[in-house]
C-alpha cells in the first residue's frame, strides 16, 4: 500500500521527468509545423502539406489536450482545414476524417461540455469519410478509437 | 537513404569505390555549399513586443528558423542572389520581403495583427443562433427537448430567450411588443405560412416542426438583413440537417404522442420519413382539466425529406409535411369542432460555384384548410383555405476578404378563400421583392452591413424601399457592439385586407437596436435596448380597414448564460422590459396590446450527473392589460429529467407548473377571468433507436 507521501514523491518525479519531455515535445511540434508551413509555401496548390499540418496539430493536441500550445495548434488546424476544404484537388474523404478528428480532440479536451455537443458530428464525419472512401485508413482507425472510447464512457 | 535539402538531393551509397567517389563528391559539395551559405538573422515583434514562435523562412526552400523568447531568429540558406523572405504566424499578416540574400542581417521585422475577414466574424446582435453556426451555442435539438417547459416544442423552448413574451393562451412567439403574426418562420430559407397547428383557446399551439429536423436555428429578434421580409418584428430561419451518413430507425412514445421515423442513407443522398400521432385523449382521462371535451386534441403528421449532394459543392434539400388536426369541446352552449389540414413542401438548391460565389434557389408551397363548426353560435360553419407559393433565388459573392455582396429576388403568390355562413371573400395577390446586401469591413474590427429591400404588392403602384444597416465593432472574440437600424414591412392579415376595399397598404416598422455582448467560452452576457416605431397598421374605421394605425414598442433585453460556476451546471437568466402602445384593428384609442406584458423573466438551470440531466425553469410575466382589468402576474416553475438509459434509449419526463398556480390569461369584457384549462402538465416520453450505429442519437424526428 502506498502512503500519500510516496504518492507525492512519485508525482514530483513524474513532473520532473515530464517537464523537459513536454518542453521538448513543444519545440518538436513547433519545428514540425514550421517545416510543413514552408512546404505549403513551396507548393501552395498541393493539399498534402496542409493535410500533414492539420494531422500534426491534431495528433499533438489529442495527446496533450491541456498543454499550452494545444489551443494555438487547434486554431492552426481549423484554419488550415478550412483552406483544405476549399481546394478542388483535396480528397473530400480525408477532409471529413480530419473534421471528425478536430471535433474528437475538442471532446478529449472537455468531455463534460463538448461530449454532448460534438459526439454526433464526430461519428457523422467519420461515417461520411468512409462512405466517400471505404479504404480511408485514418478514418477507419479514428472511428474505431472513438467507438472504443464511447463504449468505455457508456459503461 | 535520401534527404532533401532545398531541392538538392544527395544519394549516399556505402560500397567500395563508388562509396569513395560519393564521399568525395559529398565532401566537395558540402565544402562548396558551406562557402555559399548565407546567414539571415534578426528579430520579429508586433506593437506589444517580441513575438515567440514566428516561422521565418526563404520561400521555395525549407531553410528557415523560429523566433525564440526574445523574438530572435537566425538561420542559413544555400540560396544566393535574390530571394523571398517570409515571416508568418497565426493571427498575423504574412510579412514578405524580396531582397538580395547578402544584406539580410539584423532584420527588424514588425508583424501586423491580421484583421478578421467578414466570413470569420459572426455578428450576433439581436440574434440567438443555435447549432454549430455560432461560436457560443445556446440551444440545440436536445436542449430544446430538455428545456424546462418545452415538451420538445421549438417555440416553447425559444421562450427561454429574452425579448419573447409569455402569452399562455396560445403559446405562440410574441417578440418585443409585436404580435405573433409579426414573427415569421423559414425552413432552409423558404417561408412557412403557418408554423403552428391549431388548437382551442387556452391551449398551447405547438410548433409544427420537430427540433430533430434541424441542424441550426437563428432566431432574430429584429434588425435582420434584406434577405428576410414580410415580418415586422422577428424571423426564425431554421436549416435542416445535412445528407445523412447512416441508416436509422426509431420510435418514441409518451402519454400524448407516438412517433416512428427513419432514414435510409445512400452514397450521396438520404431519404427520411416520420409519422406522428398526438392525442390528448388518454391524458384527459388520466388528468382531467376544466374543459368539457367532445373530441380531444388529435394531430396526425407525416413528413419526408430527400437530400442529395449532387456534386461536392451542390446540395439539394427537399421537405414535405402534412398535418391533420381535430379538436372539439362544449363551450358556451355550443359544440365547437375544429379541423385543420396543413401541407407544406419546399425544395432548395445550394451550389458553391467557383470564385467564392454561391447560388441559392428554392420553391415552397404552403396550403392550410380550416373548418370550424359552431364557431360563434350553435349551427354555424366557418371555412378558410389559404395557399402561398414562395419562390426565391439568391446569389452571393465574396469579392475580397473585406467585401461580400448578396443579391436576391423573391415572389410570394397568396390566395385565401373564407366563408362564414353566406358571407366571405376570395382574396389573391402577388408580392414581388428584391434585395441587395453588402457586407464590408471598413477598417479592422469595424464591420458594416448595408442592405436595401424593395417590395411591390400587386394592385399597388407603390414600390417600398427599405434601407437597413448594421454597424458592428468586434475588437476580439469576447466583445461585440452593434448598432442596427432598418425599415421592415408586412402585408396585413387576410381579414383586414379583404375588408379594406383596396385601401390597405403594407404595414411598416422601423427598428433601432443597440447590442452589447461579452462572451467567454463558458459565459455570455448580452444587453440590448431597442425602439420600434409602427406605421400604417390596419385600423377599423367606419366598417372598413384603413392603413392609419400606428404605435411604438421600446424596452431592453438582458441575457446571461453561464457554465463556469459549478461543473456540469448551466444557468441562464433572461429579463425583458417592454413598454408598447398601439392604435390598430378595433382599438378605440392607443393602448398597450393585450398580449404585451411589461416585465418577463426566465431562469433556467441544467445539471448533469452521469447519465442523468436535471432541468429547472421558472417563467414570470407581469400582468397584461385588458379594457376590463389587468391580469395577475403569470408564474410557472417547471422541472424535467432526462435519463440516458442506454446508448439507444433516452427517457424524458417533465412537470410544468409544479407549484400549481392558476394562471389567468385574459379578462373578459364582463370582468370574468379566463384561466389556464389545467394548472399542471405532466409529460413522460421514451425515445428508442431500433437501428442506428450512433449512441444517444434520436433516430426519428
Amino acid at each position: 500500500m502506498t502512503s500519500p507521501i510516496s504518492n507525492l514523491r512519485t508525482l514530483i518525479l513524474l513532473l520532473l521527468v515530464s517537464a523537459p519531455l513536454c518542453f521538448g515535445q513543444e519545440q518538436d511540434i513547433t519545428t514540425r509545423i514550421a517545416e510543413l508551413k514552408r512546404m505549403e509555401a513551396m507548393e501552395p496548390e498541393n493539399p498534402s502539406p496542409k493535410y500533414q499540418t492539420v494531422l500534426a496539430c491534431l495528433n499533438y493536441a489529442v495527446m496533450n489536450p491541456h498543454a499550452e500550445p494545444a489551443e494555438r495548434l487547434l486554431a492552426e488546424a481549423e484554419q488550415t482545414l478550412g483552406q483544405l476544404e476549399q481546394m478542388k484537388n483535396a480528397d473530400p474523404s480525408n477532409n471529413c476524417a480530419l473534421r471528425g478528428y478536430l471535433y474528437m480532440v475538442r471532446i478529449v479536451q472537455d468531455p463534460a461540455t463538448n461530449g454532448q455537443r460534438y459526439y454526433l458530428d464526430v461519428q457523422q464525419y467519420f461515417e461520411k469519410a468512409l462512405k466517400l472512401n471505404p479504404d480511408n485508413a485514418l478514418a477507419q482507425q479514428l472511428q474505431q478509437k472513438f467507438q472504443e472510447g464511447m463504449r468505455q464512457a457508456g459503461r | 537513404m535520401s534527404r532533401e535539402f532545398g531541392g538538392l538531393v544527395f544519394r549516399v551509397h556505402f560500397c567500395g569505390m563508388k562509396h569513395l567517389l560519393t564521399t568525395l563528391l559529398v565532401a566537395i559539395t558540402a565544402t562548396f555549399s558551406a562557402f555559399s551559405q548565407t546567414r539571415i538573422d534578426g528579430k520579429v515583434s508586433d506593437t506589444h513586443g517580441p513575438l515567440i514562435g514566428v516561422n521565418v523562412f526563404v520561400v521555395g526552400t525549407l531553410d528557415g528558423g523560429i523566433t525564440d523568447s526574445l523574438g530572435r531568429f537566425s538561420f542559413t540558406t544555400q540560396k544566393s542572389g535574390e530571394l523571398t523572405l517570409q515571416a508568418s504566424m497565426l493571427g498575423y499578416e504574412d510579412y514578405t520581403r524580396v531582397a538580395d540574400a547578402a544584406p539580410l542581417r539584423n532584420l527588424d521585422i514588425r508583424l501586423r495583427e491580421k484583421a478578421a475577414t467578414i466570413d470569420e466574424v459572426v455578428v450576433t446582435a439581436s440574434t440567438y443562433s443555435m447549432g454549430k453556426s455560432a461560436q457560443f451555442k445556446t440551444l440545440d435539438a436536445l436542449d430544446v427537448v430538455m428545456s424546462g417547459n418545452s415538451c420538445g416544442d421549438i417555440v416553447a423552448a425559444l421562450q427561454i430567450l429574452p425579448g419573447t413574451q409569455k402569452v399562455g393562451e396560445d403559446g405562440k412567439l410574441y417578440v418585443r411588443g409585436g404580435d405573433s403574426e409579426e414573427c415569421q418562420t423559414f425552413v432552409n430559407g423558404m417561408h412557412v405560412l403557418v408554423p403552428y397547428s391549431t388548437n382551442v383557446e387556452g391551449q398551447n399551439q405547438r410548433g409544427r416542426f420537430s427540433p430533430f429536423l434541424f441542424k441550426g436555428m437563428s432566431f432574430s429578434l429584429g434588425g435582420y438583413s434584406g434577405e428576410y421580409g414580410q415580418a415586422l418584428s422577428s424571423v426564425l430561419p431554421m436549416e435542416t440537417t445535412d445528407v445523412a451518413t447512416g441508416d436509422k430507425l426509431g420510435v418514441s412514445a409518451s402519454l400524448v404522442d407516438w412517433n416512428v421515423g427513419g432514414t435510409k442513407a445512400f452514397r450521396r443522398s438520404s431519404l427520411s420519413f416520420n409519422a406522428d400521432l398526438t392525442s390528448l385523449g388518454l391524458y384527459n382521462i388520466l388528468f382531467p382539466d376544466r374543459n368539457d371535451w367532445t373530441r380531444p386534441y388529435r394531430k396526425l403528421s407525416g413528413e419526408a425529406q430527400f437530400k442529395a449532394e449532387l456534386s461536392p459543392r451542390t446540395v439539394l434539400k427537399s421537405y414535405a409535411g402534412y398535418d391533420w388536426t381535430a379538436v372539439g369541446l362544449h363551450q358556451d352552449g355550443r359544440s365547437l369542432s375544429m379541423r385543420e389540414h396543413i401541407a407544406y413542401a419546399n425544395v432548395t438548391l445550394n451550389s458553391n460555384l467557383s470564385n467564392n460565389c454561391t447560388l441559392f434557389a428554392g420553391i415552397a408551397n404552403s396550403s392550410v384548410l380550416n373548418d370550424i363548426d359552431d364557431a360563434l353560435v350553435a349551427g354555424d360553419h366557418y371555412h378558410n383555405f389559404r395557399n402561398e407559393v414562395h419562390l426565391k433565388a439568391d446569389i452571393r459573392k465574396r469579392f475580397t476578404p473585406a467585401f461580400k455582396l448578396t443579391a436576391g429576388l423573391e415572389d410570394y403568390v397568396r390566395n385565401s378563400r373564407k366563408r362564414y355562413e353566406e358571407i366571405g371573400y376570395d382574396l389573391g395577390y402577388n408580392l414581388l421583392a428584391a434585395h441587395l446586401d453588402a457586407n464590408l469591413r471598413i477598417v479592422p474590427h469595424l464591420f458594416l452591413n448595408l442592405s436595401l429591400r424593395t417590395e411591390n404588392m400587386s394592385g399597388s403602384r407603390e414600390w417600398l424601399l427599405m434601407p437597413r444597416a448594421t454597424l458592428s465593432f468586434v475588437p476580439g472574440d469576447r466583445f461585440q457592439a452593434s448598432l442596427m437600424a432598418g425599415r421592415y414591412s408586412q402585408c396585413p392579415a387576410d381579414d383586414p385586407l379583404a375588408r379594406s376595399k383596396g385601401q390597405l397598404r403594407q404595414s411598416l416598422a422601423d427598428h433601432l437596436i443597440l447590442s452589447l455582448q461579452y462572451s467567454t467560452r463558458k459565459t455570455l452576457i448580452r444587453v440590448e435596448p431597442y425602439y420600434k416605431l409602427y406605421r400604417r397598421l390596419p385600423l377599423l374605421s367606419e366598417g372598413r380597414y384603413v392603413a392609419e394605425g400606428y404605435g411604438y414598442s421600446r424596452g431592453f433585453d438582458v441575457f446571461v448564460e453561464d457554465a463556469s460556476l459549478v461543473r456540469n451546471l448551466q444557468l441562464t437568466a433572461a429579463y425583458s422590459f417592454n413598454d408598447s402602445e398601439r392604435l390598430y384593428l378595433d382599438y378605440a384609442m392607443p393602448m398597450t396590446p393585450s398580449y404585451a406584458s411589461r416585465h418577463n423573466l426566465r431562469l433556467t438551470a441544467k445539471y448533469s450527473i452521469g447519465k442523468v440531466i436535471l432541468g429547472l425553469a421558472d417563467s414570470y410575466a407581469s400582468g397584461r392589460v385588458y379594457p376590463a382589468g389587468t391580469t395577475p402576474y403569470y408564474n410557472s416553475l417547471d422541472a424535467n429529467i432526462t435519463w440516458l438509459a442506454h446508448p439507444k434509449v433516452i427517457v424524458y419526463a417533465s412537470l410544468n407548473n409544479i407549484l400549481g398556480r392558476t394562471n389567468i390569461y385574459r379578462i373578459n369584457d364582463d370582468g370574468s377571468p379566463v384561466a389556464a384549462t389545467r394548472d399542471r402538465f405532466f409529460y413522460i416520453g421514451i425515445f428508442v433507436s431500433l437501428k442506428n450505429n450512433k449512441a444517444y442519437d434520436i433516430s426519428n424526428f
